[in-house]
C-alpha cells in the first residue's frame, strides 16, 4: 500500500491488518514470549526462514512487526527492524555487514554515543573509523580505503546542526560501491526521505520525534532495498552462504530486504536487543501524529529563532534555517519544510551565564533527551558529549557556552516567558 | 482438572492468527465489522461492552469459582455496586453482614440509601439473626466471610438457605480466601464477588473487581449494569491479573503458611493481648472456618497490650511491613482499620461489631518468615 497512500495515511494505517479474530481497530499488544505451532513442519519452516511467522518474541513479534512495517512504509524502504534503543539499531546495522579488518567513514558531528561506539568500542573488534568534517564532501572521498565498508552520518549533525550533502556523498558511495547509512533521527521521514536521494540505510532513535512523547526507548534500522550487495565480494555476510541456516544465501533469497533479514537472522537472534511489544504499541500511538507534531515543532522553532536572534542576552544562535548557518543552502534543499527543532545558542557571559540560564528556566526541562513533546534544554559540553576529548569536542562544533534546545509543543508564548526568566538570571551573572 | 492447571489454562486459547501462547492485550476501543449483516459476528463491537483480553480473564475466573459466567469491573467496589444495582430497586431491602469492608458499608449507608434502598447490617455469624432481619422486600444478601477486618466468619450454606427461602439473591465477597480455599457457589451462594486487586493480581499492580454467577440469567443482569454504568476493567489490567492468577494457589499456600506461623508466634508474645486468625484453635469460629474452606488465608489481626497508643507506636516503628492500605499482595502490609480502611464507619457501629481501637490488621506477604518475625519482635520491643 505504501506506493498508493500519502504520508499521514501511512502513519495511521501502514503495517496493520485489522485483527482477524475480533476485528480490533487498534493493534493488539502481543505481550507473549512464544507462539504455539500448528505442527512440526510449520515450526521447522519458520525456524529456517522458509516462511514468515512468529516463533519467539526475541526475533519477531506481531505488535513490533506493525511498527516495523509502518516505519518502512514512511521511509519508503523495503523492510525495517526495531531494536531496544537507537544505539542498538546503530550497532546491529554496522555489525550486520562489518567485521574485523573493516573500516567506516563517519561524520565528526554525531551524537556522543555514536562517536563513542566507533571510537572506543568497535576498534576492540577490529573495526576502525575515520571521522571527517561533514561539510566537506571531498573529505569523504579522500578517506576511502580498500577496506572501507560503510559511510555513516547524521543528516542533521548533533549538535552543530550541519547538514550532510546527500547528493555529494551518494555520488562517492555509489562510485566506490559502499553503502551509505544515515542516522535520520533529527529529521524523521516527514522532513526528509533519505532513500529518495540514494541513501541505502537509515537509523532512527524512535525514542525521539517518531515516538514523540519521551515515554519509551526504541530504535529502528530501515533497509532502503536499493543497494546491490552482490555486485562485489565485499559483503560476505549478505552474499555468502550463512552456516546457521544450512548455508542459506540471504542475498539470493531475500534480495531487496537482504540487509534487514541478516539483522533479523543474526543480530536479533544472537544479540537480542529486542524491542518490547508494549514499547512498540506506545511508539505506534506517537507515530500516528508525527506530521502534526513536526509541523508544530517547526512553527515553534521558527518563532523561537526570531526571539533568540533578537535577544540582547544571546551571543549567537545556530539553526540551519537561519541564513547565517553554514548549511543553510543544504537545509533548503533537503529539508524544505524546516531543518528540525533542535536549536543551539550561546548565552552572553560564557559558561557561568549558560549555567545560570539553564538553572533558572522552569518550563523547559533540563535533561539528556531530544524530540520530546516538552521543551528540553541541556549543556552538551558537560553532559551528552562529556565522554569525548577536547579535540573531538571542537570538531563536533561544541562550545562551552552552548545551550542545546529541543523545542517542544507548548504554547510558544510560554516558552518565551520561561526563557526571559533564565536570561534575567544569566544577565546578573554576566554583570557580576 | 485440578485448580493449579485451571488457574493457568482456563480462558486462554492460543491466538489463532499467530499462535501467541498468551492472550494479546487488545488495547482497542472498537472492532471493525466485516459487513452490516455480519455485525457482531466476531463477538465484539465496542470495548465498554466487551473486550477479548478482559473476556479471557472472565472465563478463567468463572472456571476457578465453578460458576457459569463472570463479569469483570474496574474495581472491587464497582463489582459490589454492580451487584447491588442489578438486583435492588427503590423500595427493596438488602441484608449485609455487619462486618464488611468500610467501602461496602459506605456505599450502602451513604450512597445507595439516597436511591431508596434499605439496608440491614446483621450478624452473619448468627444465622438466626440473619433470618430475623428478613423482610417482605428483602432481595439481596451480601456476606463477607471472613470479614474485613475482624475475621468474623459467616456460614455460607446456612445463609444461602435463608436467602433461597426469602426468594433473594445471596452474594458472597470471596476476596479474602479466593476460590482456591473457598467456593461460595458450591456452598449454595448465587454470586461470588472479588476485589481482583487483592490475591487474584497478587502483585499490587492493578485495581479491579469481578462477579462470578451460578446462573447465566444472573450474570446477564450484572453484565447489563456493567455495560450501562460503564464501570469496566481495562485490557491492561485484565492481562496483568490473568498473569497473577497463574500463581494463585502457590501464593495462597505459601502466604497462609506464613500467616499461621506469625499468628502462633504473636499469640505467645507477652506484649500481645490477643491474636485473631481463623487457623488458630483459639479462634472462636475455628470449626466453621475449617468446615467451609480448605485454608485460612493470609489475613489476621492482633491487639497490642496498651491499646491504641501502643498499636500506633508499633505500626510507626515496624520494618519490612509497609504501612499501607490494600491487602493480598506479595508485600506484607500492616494497617490500622479505625483510622484507615474503616474510618467511614461510625464509632458506635465499629464498637458494636468489634472493630476495636487497638486492632492492627496484617496482610501477610511472601517475605522470609524469619524476617517478618524479626520485624514484629523489634517493633514490639519499642512498645
Amino acid at each position: 500500500m505504501s506506493h498508493f497512500y500519502h504520508f499521514d495515511t501511512l502513519a495511521l494505517h501502514a503495517g496493520q491488518t485489522v485483527d482477524g479474530e475480533f476485528g480490533a481497530r487498534a493493534t493488539p499488544i502481543y505481550q507473549t514470549t512464544s507462539y504455539v505451532f500448528p505442527d512440526t513442519d510449520t515450526a521447522s519452516s519458520i525456524f529456517n526462514l522458509e516462511r514468515g511467522g512468529h516463533a519467539y518474541s526475541r526475533i519477531t513479534n506481531p505488535t513490533v512487526a506493525v511498527l516495523e512495517q509502518r516505519i518502512a512504509a514512511l521511509e519508503g524502504g523495503s523492510a525495517a527492524v526495531c531494536t531496544a534503543s537507537g544505539m542498538a539499531a546503530t550497532f546491529v546495522a554496522i555489525t550486520a555487514i562489518l567485521g574485523q579488518g573493516d573500516h567506516i567513514i563517519a561524520s565528526t558531528q554525531m551524537y556522543g554515543g555514536n562517536i563513542s561506539l566507533m571510537k572506543n568500542t568497535l576498534p576492540r573488534f577490529g573495526i576502525t573509523t575515520t571521522f571527517v568534517d561533514p561539510t566537506d564532501v571531498a573529505a569523504f572521498a579522500d578517506a576511502i580505503q580498500d577496506n572501507t565498508r560503510l559511510i555513516y552520518g547524521e543528516l542533521i549533525g548533533n549538535p552543530g546542526l550541519d547538514i550532510l550533502d546527500l547528493d555529494g556523498i551518494v555520488a562517492i558511495s555509489d562510485e566506490h560501491h559502499i553503502p551509505f547509512m544515515v542516522d535520520a533521527t533529527f529529521n524523521t521521514p516527514y522532513l526528509c526521505k533519505c532513500f529518495d536521494y540514494g541513501v541505502n540505510i537509515t537509523i532512527h532513535s524512535i525514542t525521539k520525534w517518531m515516538g514523540g512523547h519521551g515515554l519509551a526507548i526504541g530504535g529502528v534500522v530501515v533497509d532502503g532495498g536499493n543497494f546491490d550487495w552482490g555486485a562485489t565480494d565485499k559483503y560476505p555476510t549478505i552474499t555468502e552462504p550463512y552456516a546457521p541456516f544450512s548455508g542459506l544465501n540471504i542475498w539470493e533469497e531475500f534480495g531487496p530486504s537482504a540487509f534487514a533479514t541478516r539483522i533479523r537472522a543474526e543480530a536479533m537472534r544472537d544479540f537480542g536487543a529486542t524491542m518490547s511489544p508494549m514499547t512498540a504499541f506506545l511508539l505506534l500511538q506517537g507515530l500516528e501524529t508525527l506530521s502534526l507534531r513536526m509541523d508544530r515543532h517547526l512553527s515553534n522553532t521558527k518563532e523561537l529563532l526570531d526571539f533568540l536572534s533578537n535577544h540582547d542576552s544571546v551571543s549567537w544562535v545556530s539553526h540551519p534555517d537561519l541564513p547565517s548557518h553554514s548549511s543553510h543552502k543544504l537545509a533548503k534543499k533537503y529539508l524544505p519544510k524546516g531543518a528540525g527543532s533542535i536549536v543551539s545558542f550561546g548565552v552572553k557571559g560564557g559558561r557561568d551565564a549558560g549555567k545560570a540560564f539553564i538553572e533558572n528556566v522552569s518550563l523547559a526541562s533540563h535533561l539528556a533527551n531530544v524530540g520530546d513533546a516538552k521543551t528540553l534544554i541541556i549543556h552538551p559540553a558537560t553532559t551528552t558529549h562529556s565522554r569525548i576529548d577536547a579535540e573531538a569536542l571542537v570538531a563536533a562544533g561544541i562550545t562551552e557556552d552552548m545551550v542545546r534546545l529541543s523545542v517542544g509543543l507548548e504554547d510558544v508564548k510560554d516558552i518565551k516567558a520561561d526563557f526571559e526568566d533564565g536570561f534575567r538570571a544569566a544577565k546578573k551573572i554576566a554583570k557580576a | 482438572m485440578g485448580f493449579s492447571t485451571r488457574q493457568i489454562h482456563a480462558g486462554v486459547t492460543p491466538d489463532p492468527l499467530t499462535g501467541s501462547i498468551l492472550t494479546p492485550i487488545y488495547q482497542t476501543t472498537t472492532y471493525v465489522q466485516p459487513s452490516v449483516d455480519e455485525y457482531m459476528s466476531k463477538g465484539y463491537s465496542y470495548s465498554r461492552s466487551g473486550n477479548p483480553t478482559v473476556r479471557a480473564l472472565e472465563l478463567k475466573l468463572a472456571d476457578l469459582e465453578g460458576g457459569v459466567d463472570c463479569i469483570c469491573f474496574g474495581t472491587g467496589m464497582a463489582a459490589i455496586q454492580g451487584v447491588m444495582l442489578a438486583f435492588l430497586n427503590a423500595g427493596d431491602h438488602a441484608i449485609i453482614s455487619d462486618v464488611a469492608y468500610g467501602g461496602t458499608y459506605r456505599l450502602c449507608t451513604k450512597v445507595l440509601s439516597r436511591f431508596g434502598i434499605e439496608f440491614t447490617f446483621a450478624d452473619g455469624s448468627d444465622p438466626d439473626a440473619v433470618a430475623a432481619a428478613v423482610r417482605d422486600n428483602t432481595k439481596l444478601f451480601l456476606t463477607e466471610t471472613p470479614a474485613n477486618p475482624t475475621m468474623k466468619c459467616s456460614d455460607i450454606s446456612a445463609i444461602s438457605k435463608i436467602a433461597k427461602k426469602a426468594g433473594a439473591i445471596h452474594a458472597v465477597d470471596n476476596t479474602f480466601l479466593t476460590p482456591y480455599f473457598q467456593l461460595p457457589l458450591t456452598l449454595g451462594a448465587d454470586l461470588s464477588i472479588h476485589s481482583t486487586t487483592k490475591y487474584m493480581d497478587g502483585h499490587n499492580a492493578t485495581v479491579g473487581g469481578a462477579v462470578i454467577s451460578a446462573t447465566q440469567e444472573h450474570s446477564d443482569a450484572v453484565a447489563f449494569i456493567q455495560n450501562s454504568t460503564g464501570s469496566i476493567m481495562s485490557p491492561q489490567v485484565a492481562w496483568l491479573t490473568s498473569q497473577g492468577c497463574k500463581t494463585l494457589s502457590l501464593r495462597m499456600d505459601a502466604q497462609s503458611a506464613i500467616a499461621m506461623t506469625l499468628a502462633k508466634h504473636l499469640e505467645t508474645h507477652p506484649k500481645v493481648e490477643q491474636v485473631c486468625y481463623p487457623g488458630l484453635e483459639s479462634f472462636a469460629q475455628h470449626e466453621l472456618a475449617s468446615r467451609q474452606a480448605s485454608g485460612y488465608g493470609a489475613m489476621f489481626w492482633f491487639e497490642v497490650k496498651g491499646g491504641l497508643a501502643a498499636g500506633k507506636k508499633l505500626m510507626d516503628n515496624i520494618d519490612v511491613f509497609s504501612l499501607a492500605e490494600n491487602l493480598g499482595s506479595l508485600e506484607s502490609l500492616i494497617t490500622h482499620p479505625v483510622t484507615m480502611t474503616h474510618a467511614d464507619v461510625e464509632e458506635a457501629e465499629r464498637k458494636r461489631v468489634g472493630i476495636i481501637d487497638g486492632l492492627v490488621r496484617v496482610s501477610v506477604g511472601l517475605e522470609d518468615v524469619e524476617d517478618l518475625i524479626d520485624a514484629l519482635d523489634k517493633a514490639l520491643e519499642q512498645v
